[in-house]
């Protein structure tokens, strides 16, 4: 064999190579033809056959090629025929040539699929009727539609299929190995998507087994993943496990708010409940992936729920009361100016504008958000401020990211996947000022302290070259850093820095440097509509009321407000915010209300009702418009259309659903923040969430979820195990 | 004259365009009946011309409501707000047969588990109605006819990606893969 280059072998390539190369370049930027089934498609040099195909709407059965996956090229399902091709080819992984003539549905093709079936069916059980994957499995429908029609296994030693034992791989996959065809996928999407290389592959032939070698849980906050890319049943969802068949259920497009990227979701229920939720497609946000909190939380939305309105009476005891009585004990309380009402981290855009316009017309403008976000300079005036510019898709283009005090893996799950998708497919560099942090790629961590910003605005630190040679450069900084009492002359210095970043690196103007990576996904929103960051002036101000809009992270307290304030929460679930409160009205959960959501990019996205509210619980805009009609201060809108109506008066883009609405202004806002007094602190760059058992509960609907908590139990498990080793950044 | 019964025959149908050869021709019976109210109707009095006009559609150019006379109830009308969008990928499978088919979906009401046999129930007649349509502009006009209150959500499409085997194998770049 030849395996030496190839100047060795041949004497005149030398001479040969020149020229080839320069056909080759010619051809690169040239479309050719070829003939899927005689239909003409012209395609790129370089598309394999099987996305030619795609191209003229011919679908090739495939069980290991994933198109967010590298090609494996191993299940063989893809075999098609070629026209003076002695033996069928493999489409997912053969490059298409000029004037080649694919026949997809040829006797060859269709003998080659049917003895690839047939040889993954001699070793895989027939247990349909007891499988979760049945009716969505790809097995299934490929065996029904280019499988033979009768079967050649005769197990006449009554040996049995081969058996494989189930692998311990966490609380949210679970294993059913015996049915695996070995496509691969699982492990191709934790090596390359998860960046967790813990699965793989043992044995030979019809030995071989997937798992993890030694006994090891599969601890990813993307793991949940690998469920919907298994075409067969052996990794099935452990929650959704016995539960329903899929058609039985009903799906309703939704929008994901654990977190603020807005993934958005496929809700499927049944008779009231919500069953499962799985990704939907979107290229924008989250491709086809779900993080874990977001797929597997749902269990949370069935307990620790507020089912009926509580007053407190007068021996200090909340008591479950009907809606009249407690919404005429909460208008007795609000007729006052000394209110003052904060918003948590799953409202909506319509019963925010609702609970404005309420406090607004009763004479008060003391609304808060409860993550705090710097007032000085620009403040949240301009959107450019608080928004992730440069949209999540783009980063995958990035070729340099500095990353400020966050850590994506576990803040925004999905976007650090595209930064590692980046790192993978796009060459890029992470540089990362924050503790040290495993975030599955590797990075430069230039250390923790604050005065690295002010080195790197100033061009001294050796970062800064990187950043000026750098053609497509981002800076992302996490909100929670802005939330410091030193927020404003750290984001004045981020600003500073971005703009220089922008000229030394001569970036278009299209690409913006400067990012804020939410946590929240009312946040935007809320700016948005102008709500004002931060609960620090209502313990100065001590209102009378104080109207609590589901928040729930603690970060106003009974104390902060004194004995005397009558405390209003409105929200789904029991936690602090009810436990300090004096009237408590039930509201709907993500999944019960038509609401809309603005993602960290600025992404106006809206939930879709998949269920009625449980009990009593209303939806969240129509307890604050009934509660004003009991005022006397009627608000003017009824309907769904026209709260939204209003809603769009105050900022038009939060009714342009699946929208971005761009925030410019930048250079202004850096401008303004030329004027900020404040200095900055000594304390080193935190983030809050450092490792995994911190991702799991970060809000009422997780923290409410038995799965989050038996995740938080399996990483505390793994720990103790004798394979466990700590990341290597 | 006759073309005045007709168009008011086909806003009285409940029928929807497609169905209306039936109108037109209940319509030149009528005419036919008018002048001459004694006799049976003979088939062979249908001249060759009127056949043809038998088998022709009739367009109404202005915007029709039907919802005055579908017979569904006011508050299934006046209440109800419709998503019209595309049956979305399955995230559990491979396949897209039944993918991006334009549909009407109602808002959702409420369901309960029927006590006695623990079915789904619903007092919302308009839940299982499922219509599918071939583009979006067709929905919007079953929607408009009926007196629906609407709103569209456009598809979400896959952008092509560059694939290759031999990134597998690529000696310095990331994308090397050493496990499988």
């Amino acid at each position: 064999m030849l395996r030496g280059p190839l100047t060795k072998a041949l004497p005149c390539a030398r001479i040969l190579s020149p020229v080839k190369t320069l056909s080759t370049s010619a051809i690169n930027n040239e479309k050719f033809e070829v003939f899927i089934d005689d239909k003409k498609v012209m395609v790129d040099p370089g598309t394999t056959v099987l996305q030619a195909a795609a191209m003229v709407g011919v679908e090739i059965p495939r069980f290991c090629y994933h198109e967010r996956l590298s090609v494996a090229g191993n299940c063989r399902m893809c075999l098609v025929e070629v026209e003076k091709s002695a033996k069928p080819v493999a489409a997912c992984a053969m490059p298409v040539m000029k004037g080649w003539r694919v026949k997809t549905n040829s006797e060859m093709t269709r003998r080659a699929r049917e003895g690839v079936m047939e040889f993954l069916l001699v070793n895989h059980p027939l247990d349909c009727p007891i499988c979760d994957q049945g009716g969505e499995c790809d097995l299934q429908d490929q065996s029904m539609a280019f499988g033979s029609d009768r079967s050649r296994f005769t197990d006449i030693d009554h040996s049995g299929k081969r058996a494989v034992e189930d692998k311990d791989i966490g609380p949210l996959v679970k294993t059913i190995m015996t049915r695996c065809i070995h496509c691969t996928r699982c492990i191709r999407f934790a090596s390359e998507v998860a960046g967790v290389d813990d699965l793989g592959t043992t044995g030979r032939g019809s030995d071989m087994q997937v798992g993890t070698y030694v006994e090891k849980l599969f601890l990813s906050e993307l793991s949940g993943n690998v469920i919907d890319l298994c075409p067969v049943g052996a990794l099935t969802s452990k929650p959704y496990s016995f539960t329903a068949r899929p058609w039985e259920t009903r799906k309703t497009e939704s929008v994901d708010v654990l977190d603020a990227v807005g993934s958005n979701i496929i809700v499927s229920t049944r008779t009231g409940e919500v069953l499962r939720i799985l990704p939907r497609l979107n290229e924008d946000i989250n491709e086809e992936w779900l993080a874990d909190k977001g797929r597997f939380a749902y269990d949370g939305l069935k307990r620790q729920r507020l089912l009926t309105p509580f007053v407190r009476n007068c021996q200090g005891q909340l008591i479950a009361t009907e809606w009249e009585d407690a919404l005429i004990a909460v208008a007795q309380k609000l007729q006052t100016s000394e209110i003052a009402g904060v918003v948590g981290s799953l409202a909506d855009a319509e019963s925010m504008v609702a609970l404005k316009d309420l406090l607004n017309r009763l004479g008060s403008e003391d609304l808060y958000t409860e993550y705090p976000f710097p007032l000085e300079g620009s403040g949240t005036d301009l959107r450019s401020s608080y928004l992730l510019n440069n949209k999540i898709a783009r980063v995958e283009d990035a070729d340099l990211v500095l990353l400020i005090g966050t850590n994506p893996r576990f803040e925004a799950p999905l976007f650090n996947a595209r930064l590692r998708k980046g790192y993978l497919t796009n060459e890029l560099d992470v540089g990362y000022i924050g503790p040290k942090v495993d975030l599955r790629y590797d990075y430069e961590h230039l250390g923790e302290s604050t005065d690295l910003i002010k080195q790197l605005a100033s061009g001294s630190h050796a970062f800064s070259k990187k950043l000026a040679c750098a053609k497509k450069p981002l800076i992302v900084v996490g909100a929670d850093l802005l939330s410091r009492p030193d927020g404003a002359a750290i984001l004045a210095l981020v600003q500073q820095l971005a703009a220089k970043v922008t000229t030394d690196a001569n970036v278009s103007s299209e690409w913006k440097v400067l990012n804020v990576l939410q946590k929240a996904a009312s946040q935007v929103a809320a700016l948005d509509l102008g709500y004002k960051p931060g609960t620090a002036s209502i313990r100065d101000k001590k209102p009378k009321v104080l109207f609590l809009l589901g928040s729930d992270e603690g970060t106003i307290s009974r104390g902060d407000v004194g004995q005397d304030c009558f405390i209003i929460y409105q929200g789904h679930h029991g936690d602090h915010g009810a436990s300090i409160a004096d009237a408590i009205l039930p509201g709907a959960a993500y999944t019960e209300k038509q609401g809309t959501y603005v993602n960290t990019e600025g992404r106006a996205q809206q939930t879709l009702t998949a269920v009625s509210p449980p009990g009593l619980a209303r939806e969240d805009w129509k307890i604050i418009r009934a509660l004003s009609e009991i005022i006397g201060e009627k608000l003017p809108y009824d309907t769904l259309l026209e709260i939204r109506d209003r809603l769009g008066q105050v900022a038009p883009h939060l009714i342009r659903y699946g929208e971005l609405e761009e925030a410019n202004y930048a250079e202004q806002a850096t401008e303004l923040a030329k004027g900020v007094s404040s200095n900055l602190s000594s304390e080193p760059v935190d983030v809050k969430q450092k490792n995994l058992e911190d991702y799991y509960m970060t809000d009422p609907v997780s923290r409410a979820s038995g799965t989050m908590a038996k995740c938080i139990q399996a990483v505390h498990k793994q720990k103790q195990s004798k394979y466990y080793e700590e990341a290597v950044n | 004259m006759s073309s005045m019964i007709g168009s008011k025959l086909c806003r009285a149908s409940v029928q929807l365009m497609r169905c209306q050869p039936l109108s037109k021709s209940a319509c030149c019976l009528s005419s036919i009946k008018s002048v001459d109210v004694a006799g049976p109707l003979d088939l062979k009095e249908i001249t060759g011309k009127e056949r043809k006009e038998l088998q022709e559609y009739i367009t109404v150019d202005q915007p029709m409501d039907i919802s005055l006379v579908s017979g569904v109830p006011e508050e299934h009308i006046k209440t109800r707000l419709v998503r019209i969008a595309t049956t979305p990928k399955n995230p559990m499978q491979s396949g897209t047969h039944n993918a991006n088919n334009w549909f009407i979906q109602f808002d959702t009401r409420e369901r309960w588990e029927n006590p006695l046999m623990g079915w789904s129930s619903t007092g919302d007649p308009l839940s299982n109605m499922s219509v599918t349509f071939s583009n979006k502009e067709d929905a919007i006009q079953h929607c408009e006819k009926n007196g629906w209150k609407y709103f569209v959500e456009e598809p979400k499409w896959k952008t092509p990606k560059v694939k290759s085997y031999a990134f597998n194998f690529s000696w310095n770049k990331r994308t090397r893969t050493s496990t499988k």
